[in-house]
């Protein structure tokens, strides 16, 4: 078989594939924003198009090409900040992700544990959100960017009351600490104790949205709680602690 | 920390695991604007 013949049989393959990753990256790109809902409509309503366009029914075809023309024009301005953050965005993220080994994610999590005890014995506040599939990079962008590895002393410093950095959550992501003083979406959880307070209720809020693992010092109470798909696990110690947060990121125990 | 090299086994059972739900989502689509894209280019002789 020839070259041109070859290109020829495997172009259909390289546009799928090409259309398969670009549609993918806007899924993972809209995952855990508010536009999700929003997308996950006007896919239900591009599949309907295409059905009624296959099977000619004329009137709900023709109804849904004007509904489509005109809102291509509303989307743009809908998600005018999406577009522009995606945009900017472009070019950084890997194929499909990069994945931590397992000793890696024992030693980032051993780290973060002992961090945790360390400023709950000393009634320091922490948030410290852990990325785990679901990027966090919508979060992370209303934050202080470091990139750093992590380390017990740098998480108590950033957590040090007079440090400028210390309201907001810290957030790790790929096993380093990527930025501190990010802002999380509060729950609206109307249940939630009225003990817990704002960084209880923005754990509670991310992981409404992510699959983030959280984990909470209380400065007044001085316990460790950790949070994981909407709910709330308190008064940990740091040996409970570690021990769900590895059973969540699935690693084996020792 | 040194950093590691993760092994391929692992990348392609990452592969599977991370969104498996989101890549098939999106090959289905891209395979159905594919054809309805080749099939609009066909029918007005683009």
């Amino acid at each position: 078989m020839s070259f041109p013949n070859i290109f020829h049989f495997w172009k259909p393959v390289i546009e799928i594939t090409i259309l398969w990753f670009v549609i993918y990256h806007m899924m993972l790109f809209f995952e855990g924003t508010r536009a999700k809902q929003v997308l996950r409509g006007i896919v239900i309503l591009l599949v309907a198009f295409l059905l009624f366009h296959k099977l000619d029914f004329e009137i709900l075809d023709w109804l849904l090409t004007k509904l489509f023309a005109i809102s291509v024009i509303a989307i743009l301005i809908i998600f005018h900040p999406e577009i522009r953050q995606g945009l900017a965005r472009l070019g950084r993220r890997h194929l499909f992700g990069t994945v931590l080994r397992q000793e890696e994610w024992d030693y980032i999590l051993r780290v973060i544990c002992k961090a945790a005890e360390n400023l709950s014995k000393e009634k320091i506040g922490a948030l410290i959100a852990i990325e785990k599939d679901e990027p966090l990079s919508n979060y992370i962008e209303s934050g202080v960017l470091i990139d750093a590895r992590v380390s017990v002393d740098l998480i108590e410093t950033i957590f040090t009351p007079k440090s400028l950095l210390h309201d907001g959550g810290l957030v790790i992501q790929q096993g380093r600490i990527c930025a501190a003083g990010c802002l999380f979406p509060l729950t609206q959880n109307q249940e939630l104790s009225r003990i817990f307070g704002t960084r209880h209720r923005a754990a509670l809020g991310l992981s409404e949205e992510t699959d983030a693992i959280i984990i909470v010092i209380s400065e007044e109470r001085q316990d460790m709680s950790l949070v994981y798909r909407g709910r709330l696990y308190k008064d940990l110690s740091q040996e409970e602690l570690l021990s769900r947060t590895k059973e969540i990121i699935k690693l084996k125990k020792e | 920390m040194p950093k590691q090299k993760t092994s391929i086994s692992e990348r392609i059972v990452h592969l599977f695991t991370y969104h498996p739900w989101f890549k098939l989502i999106s090959l289905i689509l891209a395979v159905i604007l594919w054809f309805y894209v080749r099939g609009e280019i066909i029918k007005y002789n683009f």
